[in-house]
């Protein structure tokens, strides 16, 4: 069974992540593969164009979209933290035991990366089914998506325990073990801050998360490989946090195992705007107009030098779409954005050939 | 509002969050108060926003008296732990420090006490009239502004559950801490400022100072039935781009309780000017 190739579009909330993915996903299933994708939060009407309903969104099962060829999508359910993590690693009683932790139930389930993990396990189980070969994928919000890719590190060290070492100093400890070795420099000043009870509780947490790990390890190094195999599209806008956050996954995917194949600059305005002038006349609607101009025109030469120079500083295919008034909410309109981008179905046939 | 020791601001990563903290201190200034801009995590926001390439964690001086510094986690813990200890600044306790940043970096919730109690320990040291925190996005605030009643319940005795104990009453004493959310007139910086004064509401951790929509657009005075009949091709693009936008964010701003509109800043303009005329604008809008 071949593996799917996996598009990853990832980038700062709000720079249209969802909409790219869903056109994406649809110009690639109109050339015939079978194709999934995969989103996170759509909006309402983008919801409806990609024919997922309320009770689609919460058994995270893939559901064909209507009239857009072997087009599937599926919305993730991010939700699912912890809890499920542990009820499907964990021997339920370990599972309980987790659940009635005070210091569990006090951060863990706040702790950003179980949801980011819990969303990589479902695209895992998706591109394993050999149900498609191609997965689109729509990065959940949290710091930029950048969680997303850490998280199966984040995960394997908590669990995997260097902090569970230093406070039991042993590799594969026993609960006794904490104890006896308790007399430790180290652990006195913990203890002097914290309070024993509470080092107890984290140290109970740890050593029944322990029982977790070879499970969650394996898995979470197979998310790992999944992420550094597919290719990863950055997209932003011409707004500063944006930009900043597209570079971020500059500087930090390579250490994370993946690398951006491309950069998706979306509602790029036009360069026609840079040297108009606006109507001469003297009327007021003209004046209007006129000033109108004066200010979009300068925008639009901040939006050309902000592309050139991230084309020029991040050396990566770089492709623009254009500002919509009104995006499309219609899978073939969808599909025609993408198609009518400069330079993204260059990019698109590099990604799935 | 500047009458107060101490002002959280934040809002959904982009909107500004660096450029008011700084606009904010500017404001303090001119009434001749001692300020401190604390960074909590963005490193280089306040910096260029004042005119500097980084920050260090000792404060440095800018614009002939605010002063700024960026909390850097090793250190901010070093500080914590001889506050604890009740060790004085020069006892040499950087290993120690160093061995406890496994436990501070991954157990959830311990890092989160110690950065926010960077500026609450400098207003208790009383260098400075306004400790002005440039804080962590806005889906991050909340754990931070519950993270010392939290710890406060979980540690059962000892000094940490005082502290804890006490900066949770700080930040709850509208006479002493304000919080500041600054939005955008777009949908998503709007959903995450509404959903967070929810949780503001249900929680009561910090009083709400004022919710700032920044980059707001100037209204253009033209009937929207014009646009398709506009000779001049780009003007009319451009004029139905900037209609468009003012829609939406007529429909995004109706969802909030917004107290300051500043402008946006259309042009090129160096950080440390779009904090100035922020400023100005903050001033002139009150």
């Amino acid at each position: 069974m071949n593996r799917p190739a996996i598009i990853i579009v990832t980038g700062a909330g709000g720079v249209g992540k969802t909409t790219l993915s869903a056109g994406i996903a649809a110009v690639i299933a109109r050339r015939g593969a079978r194709t999934l994708v995969i989103t996170v939060d759509p909006a309402r009407r983008l919801a409806d164009a990609l024919g997922i309903t309320m009770l689609d969104r919460t058994t995270n099962r893939p559901t064909l979209v209507p009239g857009a060829g072997p087009l599937d999508a599926v919305m993730l359910n991010v939700t699912a933290s912890w809890e499920a993590i542990t009820r499907r690693h964990a021997q339920p009683e370990v599972a309980d035991r987790l659940a009635d932790n005070p210091y569990f139930r006090a951060v863990a389930d706040r702790f950003p990366a179980a949801q980011a993990y819990a969303a990589g396990e479902q695209v895992a189980e998706f591109a394993q089914s050999g149900n498609w070969d191609v997965l689109v994928v729509d990065t959940p919000p949290a710091e930029g998506g950048i969680e997303f890719f850490m998280a199966p590190r984040r995960m394997r060290d908590l669990v995997g325990g260097r902090l569970l070492r230093w406070l039991t100093g042993a590799r594969l400890p026993g609960r006794r073990m904490f104890y006896r070795t308790a007399a430790r420099p180290m652990l006195r000043l913990a203890d002097t801050l914290l309070g024993s009870a509470l080092l107890e509780e984290i140290a109970d947490f740890l050593l029944d998360l322990r029982t977790l790990y070879d499970g969650l390890a394996a898995r979470a190094a197979a998310i790992d490989r999944l992420f550094g195999q597919a290719k990863v599209l950055v997209a932003t806008t011409d707004s500063p946090g944006a930009m900043r956050e597209a570079s971020r996954f500059f500087s930090s995917l390579p250490e994370i195992n993946a690398s951006p194949d491309a950069l998706i600059f979306n509602r790029s305005l036009p360069d026609t705007w840079i040297t108009a002038r606006g109507p001469k006349g003297a009327g007021v609607e003209d004046a209007a107009l006129r000033e109108n101009m004066a200010r979009w025109s300068i925008e639009a030469r901040r939006n050309r030098d902000a592309r050139l120079e991230m084309a020029a500083r991040l050396a990566v295919p770089m492709a623009t779409v254009p500002w919509l008034r009104h995006p499309p909410t219609d899978i073939a309109g969808l599909a025609d954005l993408i198609d009518r981008a400069a330079g993204l179905t260059a990019i698109l046939e590099t990604v799935t050939a | 509002m500047l009458e107060r020791r101490l002002i959280i601001v934040s809002g959904k990563g982009g909107v500004g969050k660096s450029a008011l903290s700084v606009a904010l201190a500017l404001r303090a200034q001119r009434t001749g108060k001692r300020v401190l801009i604390c960074a909590m995590t963005d490193q280089v926001g306040v910096a260029l926003h004042l005119g500097a390439d980084r920050l260090g964690y000792a404060p440095a001086t800018f614009h002939g008296g605010i002063q700024a510094m960026a909390i850097d986690r090793a250190d901010a813990l070093d500080e914590y732990i001889k506050l604890q200890l009740r060790l004085p600044a020069a006892a040499p306790t950087r290993a120690l420090s160093r061995a406890m940043q496994v436990l501070v970096d991954t157990a959830p919730g311990i890092r989160e006490v110690i950065t926010i109690g960077k500026p609450i320990f400098d207003v208790w040291q009383g260098h400075h009239d306004l400790v002005i925190v440039d804080a962590p996005p806005i889906g991050q605030l909340m754990s931070y502004l519950r993270a010392p009643a939290v710890v406060a319940d979980l540690v059962p005795t000892g000094t940490v559950r005082d502290q804890s104990r006490r900066m949770a009453t700080m930040l709850v004493d509208p006479a002493q801490s304000l919080l500041v959310l600054i939005t955008t007139p777009e949908e998503l910086p709007a959903l995450e400022t509404a959903e967070t004064l929810d949780d503001l509401e249900s929680e009561r951790l910090i009083t709400l100072g004022a919710v700032i929509a920044n980059r707001v657009l100037p209204a253009l005075d033209l009937p929207p039935e014009r646009l398709g009949k506009l000779p001049d091709r780009p003007a009319s693009e451009a004029a139905a781009h900037h209609l468009g936008l003012l829609e939406l964010q007529e429909l995004t701003l109706a969802l909030l309780p917004i107290d300051i509109r500043l402008p946006y800043l259309f042009g090129i303009h160096t950080p440390a000017e779009v904090s100035a005329q922020l400023a100005d604008a903050w001033d002139d809008a009150l």
